[in-house]
């Protein structure tokens, strides 16, 4: 619900990379990363850590700012009005494109130009370490024989989106119960309100390696590195497959060269040694994804969240 | 007569009223519970719509009650109500011409006019202290919004100078 | 005693007393500054931290919190302005102490309050944390939901004469709760197109309308007539027989502070509503409320003080941050790339005590800023009526603008200020509106969140223990006080309608 400009985190970032090689001459001296997370929360604090090692090899000064109104709706409205010069972009999540969609807000996805991806967070389905749940099929089935009370995170997101999918998938009749964020889903997993959760892994890490929960299943379309006995939903027989991307977007018609440029600085952070041990610790799966493919990549997002909603009578 | 709790009442069953007319246009959706979006508010409509008509209801009978014991009657009740608004009102002109002038003219400006002229309306006579009062107070919000609290105060015509 | 052998072992590292000072002071004078909440105020120095050392950071961090809560009293009792939304339960008798010429007092009692409450608070975070972590992994929905309901009945006593005018404000204060997206769909709900809605309306736009706005209209309306009496610019602190008066009061303060503080999401506003309540209640003066009562101040300051350390046990536990506050403060953990949650204390057993040594610094800090900052806040506030309105109008047009950096939000306080004076203008109590604010999304989410459990089975707020207990209480509540309404309606002199 803030909107502050951090600039002092820009001077910190452009002090620590003062020492690096100017990769290459950016048409603007300083970059404007928004976001609609509050300070503090996932998306910042991914954000503020990636502008630090950013600056370098974009050779720009990488600040970031919260313009959190309306999930989104606010930033997407800044950048849609927005000088499209490189100066500015709105770090993306699948949320943008359930605002776009469910508040039909003035500016839209649509109105905004995808640029790269940079990750995409793989979902987990887990449970309390003390249920009786063992696997996935275990849960299903308890939703079989009663009511099952699965939880997502926020109202409408890409997490309800996935259990709504899998409900069908199974032909089960379980309550999804939307909370107000990851960690009042946790409680309710703990307490044994709900069976399952879904959610990143890096937002239950904490209880994970202290054993209080347990991993049933991924939404990835691979297994994960990390976790490699981790069966995902579509192995245990539900076709569902969820791709939680973390990119930038900007204003429509950006120029060639700050494209290149973005590109380019991608790749290079990403392979930084020190950032990788960063991320990786976090566990987010790093996934480049160039100006040209990202497009469609957000194109067919679009569509297919856009049936989703349609097929369930959420939007007309 | 109007008493205050029949003004009260009736601008509460309004108010109920104009909130219910929109509250019943809410969408309805597949991902709802039973209660949607649209379910509390309802009954927040007719709660207040009911609770205005208690109020008023017991205004009426309290003027009834107490017209024919021959209590003094409510009058008075409104005297100088109509120069109080009055002069409330001029207030919030004020404060709606600096939301008005702010984005162009610039904050620094802009609150520093905000300041005399509030100040003047108040009663404060003009003198050369009025006008320290004004700049001086300009100064010291612009240094603990814009330059410790680093909040984007609207520079209007003021861009160029930096402030 | 082994955390408090460790956690005294940090207390002469200069580094952690230096954050923390720093901290405290940057936080009581974004505290005291309406619009800036603890949460912005921690977020501008958020980037700051990037450089520190683990520890020093989030000393920082959480320093700056606590003073922040503490220092929403401040403009509350000096310009009806609550400087946070915790601090709104303050207003009521601060600002009137105030206007009888006990500010200094006010003041100094706001100041021991804090400071005790945030004594008590750090002790049970220290001692206490396990069970209260327990207490906050037992709250389900239906829970929370009871919760809300039990702090709804609290309108009951915010009411004065008229219970059913109390009613209707409380209603309104649930309708602006409902502006913004669903808690369940997130669907739209009352924003016209309005893309400045859709995040909902911040309660303290309305507060600052209701309380601060809508005395400066009156005021105007008035014009000219200054009745107020001037308060010494001296700190003062209670003496020993009103330490005695105000001490159940702070008890109280301390219990629902500790309780509401390790709720994720329940926050200090709900508390420090409950806590003048319930001193009220319990008080041998009961009729002083309202009315400038010592212990109408003691209460909620004590409460909200209490929560400030409290809170940290959700976060230091689960990783689970409760309030904006402190999801910055996690976000203080993350970038150092310290995890919080269970295994903090194994991991980062040091940053933990050295989080604790700094708390209790940034405590003694609190008081000696306090007692040095505070002669000439009073000061400032005794300038002639004319000036200090005036300033006071462009400090609120400031603070609020900062929120968004939208001129819109400056609408929708004037908007709030009008509301208040009408209602003030018609004899409607607003207090109850600003509860109804506060609590109307978490009554409305977590009861359908507790339908959508059950299958809207209403049986589920019985079968959960916890709500049906803190329902039962609710009810009690409720059922007291419109008892006592109606006994005096019948039973007691009539009041001519004049007088109401």
């Amino acid at each position: 619900m803030t909107r502050l400009p951090l600039y002092a985190a820009a001077s910190a970032a452009f002090i620590l990379s003062g020492a690096a090689v100017q990769a290459q001459e950016y048409p603007v001296d300083t970059v404007t990363l928004i976001t609609h997370s509050s300070p503090g929360g996932g998306s910042d604090v991914f954000l503020r850590e990636l502008s630090r090692y950013l600056a370098p090899y974009l050779g720009a000064n990488v600040i970031v700012e919260n313009v959190s109104g309306g999930s989104g709706a606010s930033a997407m409205a800044r950048l849609a009005q927005a000088p499209a010069d490189g100066s500015i972009f709105y770090a993306t999540t699948p949320t943008f494109i359930y605002t776009s969609l469910l508040s039909d807000p003035e500016y839209k996805y649509t109105d905004l130009e995808p640029l790269v991806n940079f990750f995409i967070d793989p979902e987990v389905i887990y449970t309390a370490a003390d249920s009786e749940f063992e696997t996935l099929e275990d849960v299903i089935q308890y939703a079989r024989d009663g009511r099952g009370q699965w939880g997502a995170a926020n109202p409408a997101s890409l997490e309800r989106q996935a259990l709504e999918q899998l409900k069908a998938a199974a032909d089960v009749n379980a309550a999804v119960v939307t909370h107000e964020g990851g960690g009042d889903l946790m409680i309710n997993v703990l307490n044994g309100t709900l069976q399952i959760g879904v959610g990143e892994v890096q937002e239950i890490q904490s209880q994970l390696e202290a054993g209080e929960l347990r991993l049933l299943a991924t939404f990835s379309e691979e297994r994960l590195d990390a976790f490699p006995d981790l069966p995902t939903v579509a192995e245990s027989g539900y076709d569902v497959v969820v791709r939680k991307f973390r990119g930038l977007a900007g204003p429509k018609g950006l120029p060639e060269d700050v494209i290149t440029a973005w590109e380019a600085a991608t790749q290079a952070v990403l392979e930084d040694e020190e950032y990788k041990a960063a991320y990786e610790a976090g566990n987010l799966r790093a996934e480049f994804i160039p100006h040209d493919e990202y497009n469609a990549f957000i194109e067919q997002f679009g569509t297919e969240t856009s049936t989703f909603l349609k097929e369930t009578g959420v939007i007309e | 007569m109007l008493t205050r709790d029949f003004v009260g009442g009736v601008a509460t069953i309004v108010i109920g009223a104009v909130y219910l007319y929109f509250a019943y246009q809410l969408r309805v959706s597949a991902l709802d519970d039973s209660m949607g979006p649209g379910g509390l508010p309802r009954i927040y409509g007719w709660l207040l719509v009911g609770l205005g008509s208690i109020l008023v209801i017991q205004a009426l009978v309290a003027r009834s009650l107490a017209a024919p014991a021959g209590a003094e009657p409510v009058k008075g009740e409104w005297d100088g109500q109509g120069r109080k608004i009055a002069y409330a009102a001029g207030l919030l002109v004020i404060a709606m011409g600096y939301i008005f002038i702010v984005e162009t003219v610039g904050y620094l400006v802009s609150v520093g006019l905000l300041i005399v002229t509030t100040a003047l309306y108040l009663g404060a006579g003009f003198s050369g202290r009025l006008l320290a009062i004004g700049i001086g107070g300009a100064v010291f919000l612009y240094a603990m919004f814009v330059s410790l609290l680093g909040v984007r105060m609207p520079a209007g015509m003021l861009a160029p100078l930096g402030l | 005693m082994e955390t408090i052998a460790l956690t005294a072992s940090y207390l002469f590292d200069w580094h952690i007393l230096l954050a923390a000072l720093a901290g405290v002071t940057w936080g009581i004078m974004g505290g005291a500054l309406p619009g800036i909440s603890p949460s912005i105020t921690m977020a501008l120095l958020l980037p700051f931290t990037y450089t520190m050392d683990p520890t020093g950071a989030i000393v920082l961090l959480a320093s700056t919190y606590i003073g922040a809560e503490y220092g929403g009293s401040v403009p509350a009792i000096l310009i009806r302005t609550p400087g946070t939304n915790a601090a709104a339960a303050t207003v009521i008798d601060g600002y009137e102490m105030n206007k009888q010429g006990k500010a200094g007092l006010a003041l100094g009692i706001s100041l021991i309050s804090g400071f005790y409450g945030s004594m008590f608070g750090l002790a049970m975070l220290m001692a206490l944390s396990g069970p209260l972590a327990l207490v906050a992994l037992n709250f389900t929905p239906m829970a929370y939901f009871a919760l809300g309901i039990l702090g709804l009945s609290v309108i009951a006593t915010l009411s004065g004469e008229n219970l059913i005018k109390g009613f209707i404000a409380a209603i309104l204060g649930l309708m602006i709760a409902t502006i913004g997206s669903d808690p369940v769909t997130g669907g739209t709900r009352f924003t016209f197109g309005s893309s400045e809605l859709l995040g909902g309306i911040e309660p303290v736009m309305i507060m600052v309308g209701l309380f601060a706005m809508s005395e400066l209209l009156i005021q105007a309306s008035k014009r000219g007539a200054d009745e107020r009496v001037t308060s010494r610019p001296r700190i003062q602190f209670p003496d020993w027989k009103l330490t005695k008066r105000l001490f159940p009061a702070q008890m109280i303060g301390n219990g629902i502070g500790t309780f509401e503080g390790v709720m994720p999401g329940a926050g200090g506003t709900i508390a420090s509503f409950m806590a003048y309540n319930e001193a009220r209640r319990w008080s041998k003066h009961p009729e002083e409320f309202g009315k400038g009562s010592p212990e109408g101040i003691a209460a909620p300051e004590t409460a909200n003080n209490t929560v400030a350390e409290t809170a940290l046990v959700p976060l230091l536990s689960f990783g689970i941050p409760g309030s904006n506050s402190t999801a910055i403060l996690l976000g203080g953990f993350l970038i150092h790339g310290i995890v919080p949650g269970p295994m903090l204390f194994e991991r980062s057993g040091e940053v933990v005590y050295g989080l604790y040594a700094g708390l209790f610094a940034a405590i003694i800090g609190m008081v000696i800023m306090g007692f040095l900052m505070l002669p000439v806040c009073i000061w400032l506030v005794n300038r002639p009526r004319p000036y200090l309105n005036a300033f006071i109008l462009a400090l609120i047009l400031s603070g609020i603008y900062s929120i968004h950096n939208e001129t819109f939000d400056l609408g929708i306080m004037l908007a709030a200020g009008v509301l208040g004076f009408f209602m003030r203008m018609l004899r409607f109590p607003f207090l109850p509106t600003v509860l109804g604010l506060v609590l109307g999304y978490l009554v409305e989410s977590n009861f359908r969140r507790s339908l959508v459990l059950s299958g809207d089975d209403f049986m589920i707020f019985i079968d959960d223990r916890i709500s049906l207990s803190l329902l039962l209480l609710a009810f009690l509540f409720i059922a007291g006080s419109i008892g006592k309404h109606v006994y005096d309606a019948f039973f007691r002199k009539p009041k001519t309608v004049s007088e109401s």
